[in-house]
C-alpha cells in the first residue's frame, strides 16, 4: 500500500472547492471532434437536417463506444477490427450517446459549408451594459467580507494581536484593512434581427415538399438565433394565396388553400411590417420566401419593385426559394434576370433533399451560385 | 462540495452515528463528510472517488456519457453513499437526499471504514486522498512537460494496463523481483533464522537422512551457478524476476525506463487502481459488514427519535438487499444475511468442534449451547482473518444457497442463459430454480481469475531486453483485435519490444512491427519451475 510518507501535502484541502471534470469533458470532445466532423458531413453530404433535433436545443450524437484496448475475453476474434486507435484507444462494440451543444453543431456546419459570419448592423446604437466586480479598493458600498478578513488578520498577526501560540483571539478590524468591491461598466454591443418567413399556401405544402420547407426553415432559424443569439432574433411567419396574412409559427406549415396565388403582396405586407414596426436604423432584416413559383400576370415584376423599392434598402438578406418547381415555375427565373449576382436577394430551387445543402450555401454563402 | 459542519442537522446526525459507533466499540478512523451536489457526485465516481483527477478523454466520455443518461432519465443521479477509505476516510453525501438517507449513508460509511482499518488486506492507509491530490499536480506538471499530445499518448497507454493490476497476489512485485534490497533483507533473515537454528538441538545425522543429496559436488555447483548469475543480473539491472509477476502495472511503474513526467502518470495510475483488488476480494464480507452496522445504528437512532422515517428507511433497504442469481450476485444482499448467519451460528455455540463432530441430527437441529464468548467478537475477528474466498468456503452451504435464493433465476433469464430443462429443480410463474450444490463451487472458482485473464510477465529479457507475457490458459481465448493494441501501449510505456504468449500463438510487438507465431506454450506450472531453476521460462523454436 501507498504511504504518503514525508511528502508535503496540500493543506485546507476541500475548503470550498468544486469537484468537476470540465477538463477531461473538454479533452474528450477534442478527440471526438473527428466523429462530429463526419457526423455533420453526413448531414451535408444526405441534406439530412433532421438530426439538428429541436430547433435551439442540443443534439443528441449516437456513436461507437470507445474503450481503452485491454487484455480481456470474448467477442472480437475479427483480426484488425477493433483496437485500432493509433494513441491507445480501442472501439468497443457498445453505443454511447451524448448530447452535442447547439452552437458546437453550428460551428461546425459553419466550418463546413463554409459560411461567413452574418454581418450586424446597429451596434453602437444598442448596447447591453452590465457591471462586473472584477477590481477591489478600499473605499466602496459592496464591502469584500474575504478579502478583508484576510487583510485584517494579516495585520492583527503582524500587530501581535492574533497570536494563538500566546491565547490572543483578538481579532480588530481596522478601517484601512477594509477592501470594497468596486463595480466596472461593461457594455458590449447588442444585435436585434427580425426574420420574415413567407409561405405560398395555394400549392400543395404536403409529403416531401413540405419536408423540403420545414428543413430549410429549420436552419435559417438555428443559423439567425446562432449567429445573434436566441433572444435577440424574432421570427415572424406570413402566408398567402390570393391574400396575405400573419400566421403563427405552427400553422405557418399547415394553413394550405386552393386558388389563385398573389405573391407580390406577401411582400408588400412584410415592407409595411418591417417599416412600421421596427426601426431600420437598430435592425437586421432577412425574409425568406417559399412557394411552388407558379405565379400569373405581372406578379414577378410587382415583387421586384417591392424588393428594390422597399426591402433592398433595409433587408441584410432575401432569399426566395422554389420548392419543388413544376415546368410552369418562373418567379426566380423571372427574377434571375435581375439579381443574378446580388449580394442581398438570393435565388434558388430546391427539388430534392440533396438539393437543401446547396440552397444554404446559395442562401448565406459569401456569392451566389447559378 | 461542502463541509458536513455547514449543515446543522447533519452535522447533528453525524454526531449521533459516531456515538453510536462508539457505542458498539467500533474500530474507526478520522472519517470526513462533505455534501455534493448531484454533477460533482457523477464527476467524484470518474475520479474513482477521489476529489480531483488529471485531464484525460476516459473520465470526459464518462461524464458526456453519464450526464445524457441522466438527463434523459435512464439514470439515476442518486447515488447513496461513496467512501474512499484510509486514515482519514472522505465519505461524501449526495445533497438531494433527505436526512434520514443521510443519516443511513453515514452509518454504512462506518462499516466500510471499519473494514477497510481491521481487514486482512490491510486496506486502510494513512493519507490516501491526500496522497492522490499531491500526484494529481505532479501529473498536470507532467502533462505541461510532455506536452498534451504525449502525455495523452501515454496515458491512453497507462489505461491498458490498469486492469493487469495485483497487489495482494501470490505473485505480486514482492514475491517475483530480487533487488539488492530484498536480497539484503533475506540474508539478515536466514542469518537471524539461522541463530534461531543455533539455539535449537541439532542432529547432523537427521539432518543427512533428510537432505542426503545437500552436499553433493553437482548440486553446489549449480547453487554457486545460480547465485552468480542472479547477482550478476542484480548489478547490472538492479532487479531479477525470480517467478513470474502478476502485478504488471506495478513492475512498469517499478522498472520501466520512463521520464519522471512518466512515472508520476503510472505513479498516479497505480495509486487509485491499486485498491480495487481488495474491493473485489472483499465485496461480500465488505458491503455486509456495512449494511448490518447501518442497520444496528439505525435502529438505535430511530428509537432516539435522532431521524424518522423508518418505514421509507425499510423500503430503500429492502430494496437495495434485493435477492440476484448467484451469477448476478448482490453483495449487500448476500453479505448481510451472511453476517446475520454467522452470529446465529455464533451465539447458538454453533461454531465448536463439539458442534461438528455432534453425529445425531437432531441434536444438531436444536443445538444452543452458551458460551462465553461474544458473537460480535468473533466475527471481528472474522474481518481480521479472511476475505470473501474463505468467508464463502466456510459458511455457505447448499441451504444458505436455496435459503437466500441464489438459485433462483427469473424465467426470462432463464430463457436467455439457455437454461435446459434438466438443470430445472422446481419452478413456479415466475422464476425456476437450479440445483444449490455446486454453485458454492463456482461462486468460489470468481475468486480464482476475478473474470480477468491471468498474465504474467514472465521474462524481462526475451529478445533482448523485451518483455515476455505469459497468459495463464483456463480455455478461454483472448479477445484477439486488442491484443496488438495493448501490446503496443505496453511497447510505449517499456521501450522495447514486448510479447504475448497465449494458448498456442506468440504475439510479438518490437519497432513498431506485430507478428504472430505459432509456439507451443508451456504450462503455467512448468513455467514456474524453470524459473526456479534460473532457466528461460520459454524459447520461440
Amino acid at each position: 500500500m501507498i504511504d504518503a510518507g514525508k511528502n508535503k501535502l496540500p493543506t485546507g484541502l476541500f475548503a470550498e472547492d468544486k469537484i468537476n471534470s470540465n477538463e477531461s469533458e473538454g479533452a474528450f470532445n477534442e478527440f471526438i471532434d473527428d466523429k462530429l466532423k463526419d457526423l455533420v458531413e453526413n448531414i451535408i453530404n444526405e441534406g439530412d437536417l433532421t438530426s439538428f433535433g429541436e430547433r435551439d436545443s442540443d443534439i443528441i450524437v449516437e456513436t461507437d463506444d470507445i474503450n481503452p484496448p485491454r487484455f480481456s475475453y470474448g467477442g472480437g476474434e475479427g483480426g484488425e477490427g477493433g483496437g485500432k486507435g493509433s494513441d491507445g484507444p480501442g472501439e468497443g462494440s457498445e453505443r454511447i450517446r451524448f448530447s452535442l451543444p447547439f452552437d458546437r453543431l453550428m460551428e461546425l456546419m459553419a466550418e463546413k459549408l463554409r459560411l461567413p459570419n452574418l454581418i450586424k448592423e446597429g451596434q453602437g446604437k444598442i448596447k447591453e451594459v452590465s457591471y462586473e466586480f472584477k477590481t477591489f479598493g478600499t473605499a466602496g458600498v459592496i464591502l469584500d467580507k474575504k478579502r478583508t478578513f484576510r487583510r485584517a488578520l494579516k495585520s492583527n498577526i503582524g500587530t501581535g494581536d492574533y497570536n494563538p501560540d500566546e491565547d490572543k483571539y483578538d481579532l480588530l478590524i481596522r478601517r484601512k484593512d477594509r477592501r470594497y468591491k468596486l463595480p466596472e461598466r461593461v457594455e458590449k454591443p447588442k444585435f436585434k434581427a427580425v426574420c420574415f418567413y413567407m409561405g405560398d399556401i395555394s400549392y400543395s405544402t404536403y409529403g416531401e415538399r413540405l419536408e423540403l420547407e420545414k428543413r430549410i426553415v429549420g436552419f435559417i432559424h438555428n443559423w439567425l438565433n446562432y449567429n445573434y443569439g436566441k433572444h435577440n432574433v424574432e421570427h415572424r411567419f406570413f402566408v398567402h394565396d390570393s391574400e396575405a396574412h400573419e400566421v403563427m409559427e405552427d400553422d405557418f406549415f399547415k394553413v394550405t388553400n386552393a386558388g389563385g396565388t398573389r405573391a407580390s403582396i406577401v411582400f408588400d405586407l412584410v415592407s409595411r411590417v418591417a417599416f412600421n414596426e421596427y426601426d431600420p436604423e437598430t435592425t437586421n432584416f432577412y425574409g425568406f420566401y417559399f412557394g411552388d413559383g407558379e405565379l400569373f400576370s405581372n406578379d414577378a415584376e410587382e415583387i421586384g419593385e417591392i424588393l428594390n423599392k422597399d426591402l433592398f434598402p433595409i433587408f441584410n438578406r432575401i432569399g426566395i426559394v422554389e420548392v419543388k418547381p413544376s415546368s410552369i415555375s418562373n418567379l426566380v427565373e423571372r427574377l434571375r434576370e435581375r439579381y443574378a449576382d446580388d449580394n442581398v436577394i438570393r435565388l434558388d430551387r430546391v427539388d430534392n433533399k440533396k438539393e437543401i445543402i446547396k440552397a444554404i450555401k446559395n442562401l448565406f454563402g459569401e456569392k451566389q451560385y447559378a | 462540495m461542502r463541509n458536513i459542519k455547514t449543515d446543522p442537522e447533519l452535522k447533528f446526525l453525524e454526531s449521533r452515528v459516531l456515538h453510536h459507533a462508539d457505542i458498539f466499540k467500533r474500530t474507526l478512523p478520522e472519517m470526513r463528510f462533505f455534501i455534493l451536489d448531484q454533477q460533482e457526485f457523477s464527476s467524484l465516481l470518474m475520479k474513482n472517488v477521489y476529489p480531483v483527477s488529471p485531464v484525460n478523454i476516459w473520465e470526459g466520455k464518462e461524464m458526456v456519457n453519464t450526464r445524457h443518461r441522466i438527463e434523459t432519465g435512464q439514470e439515476s443521479s442518486l447515488y447513496y453513499e461513496v467512501v474512499q477509505t484510509g486514515r482519514p476516510s472522505y465519505a461524501y453525501l449526495n445533497e438531494t437526499n433527505n436526512a434520514m438517507t443521510q443519516a443511513s449513508v453515514m452509518a454504512h460509511v462506518v462499516g466500510h471504514c471499519e473494514f477497510s482499518e481491521l481487514n486482512v488486506m490491510h486496506d486502510s492507509n494513512n493519507d490516501r486522498t491526500e496522497w492522490v491530490i499531491y500526484l494529481t499536480g505532479k501529473v498536470n506538471m507532467a502533462r505541461n512537460q510532455m506536452g498534451h499530445m504525449n502525455y495523452q499518448t501515454f496515458w491512453n497507454a497507462c489505461e491498458s494496463v490498469k486492469s493487469l493490476i495485483s497487489p495482494n497476489s501470490q505473485f505480486n512485485l514482492e514475491n517475483s523481483i530480487d533487488t539488492e534490497t530484498s536480497m539484503a533483507k533475506a540474508e539478515t533473515k536466514s542469518e537471524e533464522d539461522k541463530s534461531l537454528l543455533d539455539s535449537i538441538p541439532f542432529s547432523s545425522t537427521l539432518e543427512n537422512i533428510l537432505h542426503k543429496n545437500k552436499k553433493s559436488k553437482e548440486m553446489l555447483l549449480k547453487r554457486e551457478q545460480l547465485r552468480q548469475a542472479k547477482s550478476e543480473t542484480l548489478s547490472r539491472r538492479g532487479y531479477k524476476l525470480r517467478a513470474p509477476c502478476q502485478d504488471i502495472l506495478g513492475f512498469l511503474r517499478e522498472y520501466s525506463p520512463t521520464s519522471q513526467a512518466e512515472k508520476h502518470i503510472l505513479e498516479y495510475m497505480y495509486a487509485v487502481n491499486c485498491t480495487q483488488d481488495f474491493v473485489v476480494r472483499t465485496q461480500i464480507m465488505n458491503e455486509g459488514w456495512a449494511m448490518y452496522w447501518e442497520k444496528k445504528i439505525m435502529t438505535e437512532l430511530f428509537k432516539e427519535k435522532a431521524c424518522t422515517g423508518i418505514v421509507e428507511y425499510s423500503k430503500v433497504a429492502s430494496g437495495v438487499m434485493y435477492p440476484r442469481p448467484y451469477f448476478q450476485r448482490n453483495p449487500y444482499h448476500l453479505g448481510y444475511y451472511m453476517w446475520e448467519h454467522i452470529e446465529e451460528l455464533f451465539k447458538d455455540g454453533k461454531v465448536s468442534l463439539d458442534y461438528v463432530e455432534e453425529i445425531d441430527q437432531h441434536k444438531k437441529n436444536t443445538w444452543k449451547k452458551d458460551s462465553n464468548i461474544e458473537p460480535i467478537d468473533c466475527m471481528t475477528h472474522l474481518v481480521q482473518s479472511c476475505t470473501d474466498y474463505e468467508f464463502l468456503r466456510r459458511f455457505l452451504t447448499a441451504e444458505l444457497v436455496e435459503k437466500f435464493h441464489l438459485n433462483r433465476i427469473d424465467k426470462r433469464m432463464a430463457q436467455q442463459l439457455g437454461l435446459k430443462a434438466d438443470d430445472v429443480v422446481r419452478e413456479d410463474r415466475r422464476y425456476v430454480w437450479i440445483d444449490p450444490e455446486p454453485i458454492k463451487g463456482e461462486m468460489l472458482n470468481f475468486f480464482v481469475h476475478l473474470h480477468r485473464p491471468r498474465i504474467y510477465i514472465v521474462d524481462v529479457d526475451y529478445m533482448d531486453g523485451g518483455l515476455l507475457l505469459f497468459h495463464r490458459d483456463d480455455g478461454r481465448p483472448l479477445r484477439k483485435d486488442w491484443i496488438k493494441p495493448t501490446l503496443k501501449n505496453i511497447n510505449l510505456i517499456w521501450k522495447g519490444s514486448v510479447c504475448l504468449l497465449t494458448k498456442e500463438t506468440l504475439y510479438t510487438y518490437t519497432a513498431g512491427s506485430f507478428n504472430e507465431l505459432r509456439a507451443a506454450a508451456p504450462t503455467f506450472d512448468v513455467v514456474v519451475e524453470r524459473m526456479q531453476n534460473g532457466e528461460k521460462p520459454f524459447r520461440a523454436k
